[in-house]
């Protein structure tokens, strides 16, 4: 292994590029912005074009050959966003369909009064939805599909813009929709060459049951109104061309005769994310507001509007960049949805496309999770007012899931949504638990009678609000993500941000654990820490104690409070006491009814062999106690195994992402790419896969399938994990390459937890070159080929290394 | 599955209403009607007349029943059915003459219901024959025909097979030209019934008095003037099997009776008639139905579900039975204006354009006084009318009949008629390779319905269709023939698995196929072997007598299961291509029944020697 230490970031061409232009432009690289729906500084323009060559936009292109259908967007419209507004396109050129939500957008309250039962109510008034903002048509009549020749429309990845181009007789026309986030607007730009010409109406709806109205003389059309919740919202949207004529008619905007035609979309609420103001911004007039930012948008051209957003969305997506082989001619000659029914018939490899699948969840995450609230079980994505689970956070895998891909994929911004959402919750979340959780009617109360810090119910809202059950370990779930965070960036400031949280959550394990006495396997007996009466999610017994799941996550809690108390040199009296718990915590042993690791305290089965939920798994992924080495006990490794594999292979999205990431860790790669492929069959009739737009559907009943975003995020995080496996202090490279992906391939922008960013180069399954940046890390071991080598690196400094095996 | 006049029992308020009255008519009838004795006699069957001269290309013009069954607000005011008139007649023969006759609809058809009063109580005349309803044709029927002729037209009428129970009388009916024949002789005994809705009894043409009484009806319509007849709820077919409704000696009397006339009568037989009997459709008359109404009885006329998507399932079992002097007839085109249609612009598109390359009779029920502008653009487009009206074959899917499909039929020049079909309720790309179509590299497509030559496409063309929409081509090959490699399946380097078994096929190449691939039956083809990896358009012949799904695997893949359209009957083998990857080398390429399914028998499979 040769080391070639460098005192300046090593040089990578295709990320150097997009940072420069980042500097030049002013925009900025990081994920985090906008609070909520307020007014915003003027953008800094770009002076020269950001936009990639063409050539090398097409490596991160999705491409189709036919529009979407206005009933079915949820499967095939087209996602933009700008962090905080989603909207799906249906690229119809007749009948141009928007359908928009705002992350924040939500129905519901604090939700306090429980159930009599002690759980939350879980209704769309009480607990809460997701709502849509608005539907916005562009009609076209003239442009009927029928008679439209050469139809494509592409998503644009890197650059962040859906591009819809067609035939009628001689001209070519062409349409640009994106979501600007510097301009806070959705932008929908149409033109034409070969003297063409538009000639429809722009129609803004609510889907309250709002009264839009129009404004003659600024052309522009808006409503606004409040939810029963109080929440105000509005949304504007406005139409200039140079060519032709727009005029308002009613409460439409008209265009008549134009070669050009820009329509600008924005809207919001006044939600903030801050539990003493009751999550509202009384400062807000969101009709008004929205009608401000579209006029001032429209005074700039649909170029400028372009390269505004251009230039900060592909900062962002460029941190990161992956090849895993080429595909061949006949694959590349396939839109992307004829080449996800061929990668399933076929079961033929197809690199680009898979390589395709991780960029397009970054890509969602870009587009629906910055500086706004985090992305519940769709994102900012939804076709009606009636989400499944109310497109809401589950605290029990799914939002996890969803941001287990931030630092890992080059989004290390992205995960400050989360961060901040927790933080802005956290003081609901502490008055409810102090003040209903030990109720007696509540099944899973302390035993003990004491009560400390908090936790949450398996549903939360953006409110402080709880819905469904209590989830007592929900808290050291959300804090495994709050503290890898801090690992992969090192950043102590962020860590002192997070920190009452995490002490918050130990502090409700220390109220919760009870002691129990336990018999080892050499008989001998011995008293130890369980958690009280929970349910591992979703299956088997309601009051079981000391559930595997609890166990594995208070004992990381536990770990990380440690961590962070030394890190921070803060309490670290309570953090030796509480490690001393942590000692104490049982640890699950293998049945040896099953021979899988225990997820209850039994040697039985009280569940589901094949369940989607691996709870039991924890300690495997994303927790690191179980490791495929001389660490973990090899009964334990054995156990762990032979639980994932009763598992089984096929489940629903997140559910196989999550068996993909455990098979990664254990360095199984062909099972872990099996399960990625499974994911990319395509969706029929709602069945469980990709639909066209590669939104990942979960199959509720038989013919009804639903997006569900979680493994859209989950899957390209298991590709990662296949290609790079980190815990502080040391990184392994290619820990679980598979044969589809091993002739040739590169990444870069990987985030290493311990405080790096990796880039690595490999061809016949071996590496060939690999750079270790520090974010802050100091010291690791770097691992690859059966080699293992110590690096030091200050901040800043980076590392490549080349004949790594 | 019926026709005029007597719906069968779908769901809806006017059918059942109409129901109820039919049987009040028939008990009527039945109550007058005592059996009697009939005379015997061997008939001699008439040789059949097959020269094609009353139907050498598909007929085209309009049709009284799609306006008559419907309830669109206004369209019969006085009743069910009551839309049917002289006067309502009269006014859509001027609007076909002055609209449609310049691009080839000449047929003026009147459909059931000309001898029914305004409740469907049939008249008839003193020979026990169908009477024009008084108070719908003042003036009788052949003032009618004469103002269509008038016109430059050609007038159309309507019968139901047999003997109208109502005709019959007491049996003494006397029949015209027939001496000594009552409408008992022309009958069974036993008065069995006979047609689609059990009307009529059904004639004995073991006595001659039978063919008397066609012939009777028959002079009446010559006489009349008219030059066509829909004769309806004829079987096998019209929903009926077994011997009581087996018409086929009806049609056959019918053919004679009209050549006894002297007077060229186009007679078109209706409704979803026996496929098994296509031979006997074919020679004794000049058209068949292949289907159900495509009315939907509903508020328009009707709809994409009941029944206009049927016939992509339908029509490719009968496209090798159509031809010069007879053919397959998808019933009425009603395109010609989209709120009356109850269609969208692109199912009204697809109907015309599945009914031009299956080269059915063009005939519209639409209102001729109220076509929007684009359904007149669809009916009078001259590039798709000649698709309907010119020498090439009936088209046939190329690919399997999932929801995109791809049609096509070779023209005489050479090129490719090809249509592509999106029947989903969403939009979707079609494709269509060159390979299917037998040619591999440029071609030069011509896009009918929008006017437009689009250039040379390479290897395939695609195109965005909306929800149940279509394209239409002609695709004029410019590259090479497709050189491809046959592997057959009977041949013992192949692998069959569960009750798969090699077959005796005369028509089939190498004169033998693989059948009983069901439950699991599989058929495995071995060293499939190209040069280069890649996405392969494999062509399979097969054999299947209704459609049948097979799932189609290359190597590990999980392969595609979608229907093969049927070829007619378990002897006649057609193809359709699949895309398949191979790699460089050595394949294997597997047919799958499935476990509880049931696949086409295979024939062989072509595989392009080139990508």
């Amino acid at each position: 292994m040769d080391i070639h230490p460098s005192a300046t970031p090593a040089e990578r061409p295709s990320r150097r590029g997009f940072l420069a232009l980042a500097a030049a432009t002013g925009a900025t690289a990081a994920l985090g912005g906008l609070p909520a729906f307020t007014a915003s500084a003027a953008p800094l323009r770009p002076t020269v074009s950001p936009l990639l060559p063409a050539a090398d936009a097409a490596r991160n292109q999705l491409w189709w050959q036919a529009p979407g259908a206005a009933g079915s967007m949820i499967g095939q419209g087209l996602p933009v966003g700008n962090g905080r507004l989603g909207a799906l396109t249906g690229n119809d050129p007749a009948a141009e369909l928007l359908v928009v939500t705002d992350a924040t957008l939500w129905t519901g309250g604090l939700n306090d009064t429980l159930q009599d039962d002690g759980q939350f109510p879980y209704g769309r008034d009480d607990f809460g939805s997701l709502t849509l903002l608005a539907q916005l048509t562009v009609a076209v009549p003239d442009h009927d599909l029928g008679a439209v020749n050469n139809y494509r429309r592409v998503l644009d990845m890197a650059q962040g813009v859906v591009t819809t181009t067609y035939e009628i007789g001689g001209a070519r026309y062409q349409r640009q929709i994106f979501a600007s986030r510097p301009d806070d607007a959705v932008v929908l730009h149409f033109s034409q060459r070969g003297g063409g010409s538009y000639t429809g109406t722009v129609s803004l709806a609510g889907t309250h049951g709002e009264t839009t109205t129009a404004d003659g003389a600024a052309r522009l059309a808006s409503f606004g109104a409040a939810l029963g919740n109080g929440l105000k919202y509005g949304a504007a949207v406005t139409a200039t061309s140079s060519s032709g004529k727009v005029a308002v008619h009613g409460t439409t905007l008209s265009f008549t005769g134009c070669q050009d035609l820009t329509v600008v979309l924005s809207g919001g609420t006044d939600y903030a994310p801050d539990a003493a103001a009751g999550f509202r911004d009384p400062s807000v007039d969101p009709e008004a507001l929205a009608g401000t930012k579209v006029r001032d948008a429209a005074r700039h051209s649909a170029t400028a509007l372009l390269h505004t957003h251009v230039a900060d969305f592909l900062a962002v997506f460029g941190q990161f960049d992956i090849s895993l082989g080429q595909s061949s001619p006949a694959q590349r000659a396939l839109d992307t949805w004829q080449r996800v029914q061929a990668r399933y018939r076929d079961d033929v490899p197809d690199p680009e496309l898979e390589a395709a699948y991780l960029q397009y969840g970054r890509y969602l995450m870009i587009s629906g999770s910055r500086g706004s609230l985090p992305m519940g079980l769709q994102g900012v994505w939804l076709d009606g007012n009636d989400p499944d689970w109310m497109g809401d956070y589950h605290t029990d895998i799914n939002i996890q899931m969803n941001y287990w891909m931030a630092d890992r994929a080059g989004l290390s911004g992205g995960f400050d949504a989360f961060a901040d959402y927790c933080l802005a919750q956290l003081p609901c979340w502490t008055d409810t638990t102090r003040r209903l959780f030990n109720s007696p009617a509540n099944r899973y109360r302390n035993s003990s009678g004491k009560i400390a810090g908090w936790t949450v119910a398996i549903s939360t809202n953006p409110y402080g609000g709880g819905g469904w059950w209590w989830h007592p370990a929900g808290n050291a779930w959300l804090c495994h993500n709050l503290f890898e965070h801090y690992e992969y960036t090192q950043d102590r400031d962020y860590l002192a941000k997070v920190y009452p949280l995490i002490k918050g959550a130990v502090e409700f394990w220390e109220a919760r654990l009870i002691t129990t006495t336990v018999t080892d396997a050499s008989g001998a007996a011995r008293e130890v820490l369980i958690a009280d009466s929970d349910w591992s999610p979703e299956q088997g017994p309601l009051d079981a104690k000391g559930i595997t799941y609890a166990q594995e996550l208070v004992w990381n809690l536990f770990g990380h409070y440690r961590t962070a108390t030394q890190a921070l040199g803060r309490d670290t009296a309570h953090g030796a006491a509480v490690e001393a718990l942590r000692d104490r915590l049982y640890l699950p042993v293998v049945s040896p009814t099953t021979g899988w690791l225990e997820e209850w305290m039994s040697p039985d089965n009280l569940g589901e062999t094949t369940h989607r939920h691996l709870s039991p798994l924890f300690g495997l992924f994303p927790g690191d106690r179980i490791r495929p080495d001389d660490s973990t006990p090899k009964d334990i490794l054995a156990g762990a195994t032979a639980l994932l594999t009763a598992r089984g292979m096929n489940s629903f999205g997140w559910a196989n992402a999550w068996r993909s990431l455990c098979w990664a860790r254990l360095k199984d790669a062909e099972k872990a790419y099996r399960l990625v492929v499974t994911n990319l069959r395509p969706s029929a009739d709602g069945s469980n896969g990709s639909a066209m737009n590669l939104f990942d559907i979960y199959q509720v009943d038989k013919g009804r399938g639903i997006f569900q975003i979680d493994a859209n995020f989950g899957t390209p995080s298991a590709i990662v994990e296949m290609l790079v496996y980190s815990r502080p202090g040391h990184v392994e490279l290619l820990p679980a390459l598979p044969a589809a992906w091993a002739a040739a391939g590169s990444v870069s922008g990987v985030g290493v937890r311990g405080g790096f960013v990796a880039d690595l180069a490999w061809r016949d399954g071996k590496v060939t070159q690999a750079t270790l940046r520090s974010v802050g890390g100091r010291t690791t071991t770097l691992a690859a080929g059966g080699t293992s080598r110590r690096v030091d690196l200050k901040p800043g400094e980076s590392v490549t290394l080349r004949h790594l095996s | 599955m019926w026709s005029s006049p007597y719906p069968a029992p779908r769901a809806g308020a006017l059918r059942r209403s109409v129901r109820a009255l039919l049987v009040l008519a028939v008990t009527a009838g039945l109550a007058t009607g005592v059996p009697a004795a009939g005379g015997a006699g061997a008939a001699t069957p008439a040789p059949a007349s097959t020269d094609g001269s009353t139907a050498a290309t598909p007929y085209m013009g309009w049709s009284s029943w799609s306006m008559q069954s419907s309830q669109y607000p206004g369209l019969n005011p006085n009743g069910s059915y009551s839309y049917l008139t002289e006067a309502n007649v009269l006014k859509q023969t001027d609007a076909l003459a002055s609209k449609l006759k310049q691009y080839g609809y000449t047929y003026v058809n009147i459909d059931a219901g000309w001898w029914m009063d305004q409740a469907w109580t049939p008249g008839y005349d003193q020979y026990g024959r169908q009477r024009p309803d008084p108070v719908r044709f003042p003036h009788g029927m052949k003032p009618v025909a004469d103002h269509i002729h008038a016109k430059g037209l050609k007038a159309g009428i309507y019968l139901p097979v047999g003997l109208e129970k109502g005709a019959y009388g007491d049996g003494k009916v006397p029949i015209l030209g027939a001496p000594g024949c009552t409408t008992a002789d022309a009958v069974y005994p036993d008065l069995r019934t006979t047609n689609g809705w059990d009307s009529a009894y059904k004639l004995d043409f073991d006595n001659p008095c039978a063919q008397g009484y066609i012939d009777s009806q028959a002079q009446a319509l010559a006489g009349w003037g008219y030059d066509f007849l829909k004769l309806d709820g004829v079987g096998p077919g019209s929903g009926k099997s077994g011997s009581n409704y087996d018409n086929v000696a009806d049609v056959a009397a019918w053919q004679r009776a009209i050549a006894a006339t002297g007077r060229p009568l186009h007679l078109e037989v209706s409704w979803s008639l026996d496929i098994g009997h296509a031979a006997d459709w074919r020679r004794y008359s000049d058209g068949w139905r292949i289907d159900t109404d495509v009315e939907c009885y509903c508020n328009t006329l009707v709809t994409w579900e009941n029944s206009v998507n049927d016939r992509w399932n339908d029509a490719p079992a009968w496209s090798g039975k159509a031809g010069p002097g007879g053919w397959n007839d998808l019933d009425a085109v009603d395109v010609g204006n989209g709120a009356m249609d109850g269609l969208t612009k692109a199912e009204r598109q697809s109907y015309m354009t599945l009914w031009a390359i299956e080269k059915s009779p063009l005939f519209t029920g639409d209102d001729l006084t109220a076509l929007d502008d684009y359904g007149v653009s669809l009916l009078t487009d001259r590039e798709v009318i000649a698709v309907d009206q010119n020498t090439s074959p009936v088209a046939r899917p190329v690919t399997p009949v999932g929801d995109q499909q791809v049609w096509a039929t070779r023209n005489a020049d050479g090129s490719s008629t090809v249509a592509l079909f999106n029947l989903a309720g969403a939009p979707a790309s079609v494709t269509a390779d060159w390979a299917a179509l037998g040619f591999t590299g440029g071609a030069s497509v011509r896009d009918l319905w929008n006017k437009q030559d689009l250039g040379t496409y390479k290897d395939r063309i695609t195109e965005a269709l909306p929800a149940h929409g279509s394209r239409l081509f002609t695709v004029k090959p410019a590259g090479r023939p497709l050189a491809t490699t046959g592997y057959e399946a009977e041949s013992a380097a192949n692998t069959l698995g569960g009750n798969a078994s090699t077959a005796a096929c005369d028509a089939c190449s190498g004169g033998a196929k693989v059948g009983n691939l069901y439950g699991g039956g599989t058929l495995r083809f071995n060293n499939v072997t190209v040069k280069k990896a890649g996405i392969y358009t494999v062509k399979v012949r097969y054999v299947s007598g209704d459609p049948r799904a097979v799932t189609v695997s290359s190597n590990s893949g999980n392969g595609t299961s979608l229907p093969f359209p049927s070829t007619g009957d378990w002897s006649t083998p057609q193809d359709v291509s699949v895309q398949l990857a191979l790699k460089a080398g050595a394949n294997t390429i597997t047919f799958d029944s499935g476990a509880d399914g049931y696949a086409p028998d295979i024939d062989r499979i072509d595989v392009p020697q080139t990508l």
